[in-house]
């Protein structure tokens, strides 16, 4: 039977140091669906995402990888609290060296991607000279260069201004069009449409 | 391959632009030897010419340990580390090229500056070369083992001494085949023995180090 989710989690329950963060989550990640999972702060978000990838196991529940893709994980960009830039490389570099070596038209890639979030004049500086925004910026434009199948975004609207929100939704969008799955956590619910949902997490 | 490249190439540019040059473990290792000489100028010639081995690799050992938690340190604290834990097909391969990038940059200038610096004290050409050789093949074993404690102690605030105090102990069998190996050769005794080891003792931490690090690290991310 054809199924659009790619990621299935099971009556998923996390535990540290016998506190309970959640209990019995059981959401699915969704081809072409934009999933917000929102909460307040403490609700276990971010636990929640690192379950989602990979890099914790939960206490107990499980997490399949439903889409027909093995390398499922290898084609996930997961985009944290923290920038994941290195300071002392310029823009230009950090970008550079996140594409794999294999793929083409790197310069091209990278040059899109500062013309979306209109940095351009910013490719040849050091990422610790910008603003923690910009940072954030350049964090998030990993998306757009990697030929990912699912994203997978911590708070991505926290230390953006109002431009680069509107910019980053409508990346967001077209990526979705282009057979592109989403998750990212947030403080608060978005509006639902057909390609977008909320997942509260108490 | 060509990740593997591209990681190496990264990683030397930070180191180059970290400030961290290959100076910082020469000079370290030469005022050690300095100190070594001015505490024991007393002794008499002959053995100070005996012992020069073992105080350089003792200074070698030393200088591994410096500055060891930061081959993953920064990585952990801006947030590359998960992300390159979650594409886990390329694990193994970025940790063998942290390591490897580390040990060229911290450790591979003392191999090369060492028996020179020997040589200078008055040791014999032969035996500073099996002093090359043994650095050569037992500093990587160093960074390797160290490598894993500095995986496991990540999260940890100031690692520093915890994790001299873990890899110290470890060092002990490689620093026994290292300097026997040395002193073999200065006494014309068989030393191919003592090298057999180093060189097997770094292919069991080249084989064990990747997948013992990238599992302390998830753990450390948990």
């Amino acid at each position: 039977m054809m199924t659009n989710i790619i990621i299935e989690t099971k009556d998923v329950t996390l535990y540290r140091n016998d506190s309970k963060i959640f209990e019995r989550i059981s959401i699915d990640i969704e081809k072409t669906k934009l999933l917000n999972i929102y909460g307040r702060n403490g609700s276990g978000k971010t636990s929640l995402l690192k379950i989602l990838t990979g890099v914790t196991e939960p206490t107990s529940g499980i997490v399949l990888n439903r889409s027909d893709d093995e390398s499922l994980y290898e084609k996930i960009i997961y985009v944290g609290h923290k920038s994941g830039l290195k300071n002392n490389l310029t823009v230009n570099e950090n970008l550079y060296y996140f594409i794999k070596p294999e793929e083409q038209n790197k310069t091209t890639k990278i040059d899109t991607a500062l013309e979306i979030y209109q940095m351009m004049n910013y490719k040849n500086t050091l990422v610790k000279n910008l603003s923690h925004g910009q940072q954030k910026k350049v964090s998030l434009m990993k998306t757009i260069i990697a030929d990912a199948k699912l994203w997978i975004l911590d708070e991505p609207y926290s230390a953006l201004d109002a431009e680069s929100i509107k910019i980053f939704d409508m990346t967001i969008e077209k990526y979705i069009k282009q057979e592109g799955s989403v998750v990212v956590t947030n403080h608060k619910k978005i509006i639902e449409n057909s390609w977008s949902k909320n997942y509260q997490l108490n | 391959m060509k990740d593997l490249l591209q990681i190496i190439n990264k990683e030397f540019l930070l180191v180059a632009r970290s400030g961290y040059g290959v100076f910082m473990p020469v000079s370290y290792l030469l005022i050690i030897m300095i100190l070594f000489n001015i505490s024991i100028s007393f002794v008499d010639k002959k053995i100070t010419q005996e012992l020069i081995p073992l105080m350089i690799w003792i200074s070698c050992l030393l200088i591994c340990i410096l500055n060891l938690e930061t081959i993953f340190k920064e990585d952990y604290e801006d947030g590359s580390l998960e992300m390159f834990l979650i594409n886990k097909k390329n694990i193994e391969s970025t940790i063998i090229a942290k390591i490897f990038t580390h040990w060229v940059s911290s450790n591979f200038p003392v191999v090369i500056i060492a028996p020179m610096i020997a040589l200078l004290l008055g040791l014999d050409s032969h035996t500073a070369m099996i002093l090359f050789i043994s650095l050569l093949i037992g500093t990587p074993s160093l960074t390797l083992i160290g490598s894993i404690a500095a995986a496991l102690t990540i999260s940890l605030r100031s690692n520093k001494i915890l994790l001299s105090l873990m890899v110290l102990p470890l060092y002990i069998p490689i620093l026994i085949y290292g300097t026997n190996a040395v002193n073999n050769s200065y006494f014309g005794i068989s030393y191919q023995g003592e090298i057999t080891m180093m060189i097997l003792l770094f292919i069991l931490f080249l084989l064990i180090t990747p997948f013992t690090c990238a599992k302390a690290l998830l753990v450390a991310l948990d």
